[in-house]
């Protein structure tokens, strides 16, 4: 009978909201009518601009579709699964197989999350309670995440040249690592993007940690203290656990984020890529709009939809758990 | 939130050094890439490739003035400006309507479009970019109207794309506002819509500027869309700066002190914007979760 707000998120952004009141459905009999008809523009445009693309871009991944017969697309050959099994099969000639792939996106969203989830609790904690100059932390810490993906991906391909970079003349000045080390190409790129994305994203589990530690009751605080807890085990015994719902959510949709982050290699790294970064929607970048295999390209954006769909179920229970009813 | 005062507050959980080692290296961290962008924007070109001092011999303010042309700046920064506001504003207008409806009212297939919403969030970008271009380039041989390249064509897709988003806030923030004070306005006379604009809007005011804010964003980080839908007068600056950036590549004297001045430039309205409204944003988390 009553939806209760929980504490819910988009992609790449914080707000959690949790409602006091939540308003009684009305029925068509009380003043004012029904204005049903306001959800009908939002309805209807994405149903155009995102539901038929992705209805014919399913349509496409069972087409042998190039640039030559993409005019009369409908008419397109008719392939079936061939192009599924051709994404698993050893790569084309620019390009990885979807399998490699995978594995790169997998491994980066998932090495990412694991990163900026320590980042992003220290840095909540940090600022969780007043200090002369709070205010300023807070909105410096904000600045990485807030900056455009283009200019990070710009910014830290700079930091990543070879011999002149940021990056390269540090780690030489320490006698780390020799100052010609290749970051944007070879086995090292992997590790460029991650680090990219870590410090452009731990903001994000920063907010919503931060958001979570304000609903934490004072009492369970005072009652540790009174025990004598001592800094570690109030993280560990009541901070951590508190924060598992809302923690979770955050992970969930980080890695999806990730999973699906063109942006940051694209402008990084340009295509096409190096194969360690060959994640998949650069992949799918690749074939289609330089390989010109469309019905390709399709083919690993279904496979590509089909993977996310699992953390996508988990985040709707996820939100639905705090449902009453409808 | 009522804190007990004490000599030490027991919400800190960090010990006090802790503390502030963690915040320092945090900023260090957080505001290095930063400074160094724009140390980077002011030194000739020719000492970043050569690597040699870090701090550069003579600064090169020049590249402040030289990027304007070099990235057609101007356009970029007006293009992205214009495609993102305008998309931004249609999207949460569009957003606070079906937001009220779903809040308000049962109706026929209520919840599965809700979730449809979250389902539209993962699906990936670049599955939709040709059948989109394909869609658009259909339309506008059938209609006879130019539409690919245009700015109502990126202006249409990027508010699309806000809408799953800004819905799903707009629901969380139209739901938690108790529905008398609608009833209040009902019985004295007002229409639905009238009670929506005078009544909820107001109350509603943080959670509409935080789907602003996201919406804006969605427009002017793009790079994808963009690259495919605009037109050489039409681009936005992330595009501007991708293929700038990729055509130094191969360059003999790769501009990069421009490109990062033009890339400050271009963070600049966003980062203003989010300190702006910071207060908002951080504010519309805590709101409503903060226990007495």
């Amino acid at each position: 009978m009553s939806i209760q707000p929980i504490p819910e998120t988009g992609p790449e952004s914080p707000p959690s909201i949790s409602g006091a009141q939540i308003p009684k459905r009305t029925s068509s009999r009380s003043a004012g009518g029904r204005p049903i008809w306001l959800m009908w523009p939002s309805a209807i445009m994405l149903f155009v601009i995102v539901g038929l693309p992705f209805l014919i871009a399913l349509y496409i991944s069972f087409l042998n579709l190039d640039q030559y017969t993409l005019r009369s697309w409908i008419h397109a050959p008719w392939v079936g699964l061939e192009n599924y099994v051709e994404s698993f099969t050893a790569g084309n000639i620019v390009g990885t197989s979807t399998l490699v792939s995978l594995g790169v996106s997998f491994g980066f969203a998932i090495l990412t999350t694991a990163f900026i989830t320590p980042i992003g609790i220290l840095a909540a904690l940090t600022v969780n309670t007043p200090f002369r100059g709070r205010g300023v932390v807070r909105a410096l810490y904000l600045i990485p995440y807030v900056i455009p993906t283009f200019v990070t991906a710009l910014v830290w391909r700079m930091m990543f040249l070879n011999k002149t970079g940021l990056i390269d003349r540090f780690l030489a000045g320490i006698h780390v690592a020799n100052i010609n080390t290749y970051w944007l190409l070879g086995p090292n790129s992997f590790w460029a993007m991650i680090i990219t994305d870590v410090w452009a994203s731990w903001a994000f589990i920063y907010i919503m940690v931060l958001a979570g530690l304000q609903s934490i009751p004072a009492d369970m605080y005072d009652a540790a203290s009174v025990d004598g807890a001592n800094s570690w085990q109030r993280l560990t015994r009541i901070v951590l656990p508190q924060l598992r719902g809302i923690l979770g959510l955050a992970l969930l949709l980080s890695t999806l984020n990730h999973f699906n982050n063109f942006t940051l290699p694209f402008v990084m790294f340009g295509t096409p890529p190096p194969v360690q970064v060959d994640v998949l929607p650069l992949n799918i970048y690749v074939s289609s709009f330089q390989l010109f295999n469309f019905g390709l390209g399709g083919a690993m954006s279904v496979i590509t939809l089909l993977i996310m769909l699992i953390p996508g179920i988990f985040y709707i229970r996820t939100i639905r758990l705090g449902e009453v009813t409808v | 939130m009522k804190k007990i005062k004490r000599q030490r507050n027991s919400q800190d959980i960090l010990p006090p050094t802790v503390r502030i080692i963690a915040t320092v290296f945090l900023l260090v961290f957080a505001l290095i890439p930063v400074i160094y962008t724009v140390l980077l924007s002011v030194t000739p070109d020719s000492e970043i490739t050569s690597g040699e001092n870090l701090i550069p011999s003579h600064w090169a303010f020049s590249n402040y003035i030289q990027m304007w042309t070099s990235v057609n700046l101007a356009q970029g920064l007006f293009n992205s400006l214009l495609i993102s506001l305008t998309a931004s504003a249609i999207a949460v207008v569009l957003a606070v309507g079906a937001g009220y409806v779903i809040s308000r009212f049962k109706f026929f297939g209520r919840m599965p479009y809700l979730y449809s919403l979250i389902g539209l969030q993962t699906v990936p970008g670049v599955m939709l970019l040709l059948p989109l271009f394909v869609l658009f380039a259909s339309a506008q041989a059938a209609l006879h109207f130019k539409l690919v390249g245009t700015y109502q064509a990126v202006i249409v897709t990027y508010l699309t794309f806000a809408l799953p988003f800004a819905i799903w806030l707009m629901v969380s923030y139209l739901s938690s506002i108790p529905i008398d004070l609608e009833e209040a306005a009902l019985v004295d006379g007002a229409t639905r819509l009238q009670a929506l604009w005078s009544v909820i809007v107001p109350l509603a005011l943080p959670g509409v500027v935080v789907a602003l804010v996201f919406s804006f964003l969605t427009g002017w980080n793009d790079v994808l869309f963009a690259s495919v839908l605009t037109s050489p007068e039409t681009r936005t600056i992330a595009v501007q700066l991708q293929a700038f950036s990729s055509a130094q590549e191969g360059g003999a004297l790769p501009l990069y002190g421009q490109l990062m001045g033009a890339s400050i430039v271009s963070a600049l309205p966003v980062v203003i914007l989010y300190m702006v409204f910071q207060r908002y944003l951080i504010g519309g988390l805590t709101a409503g979760g903060v226990k007495g």
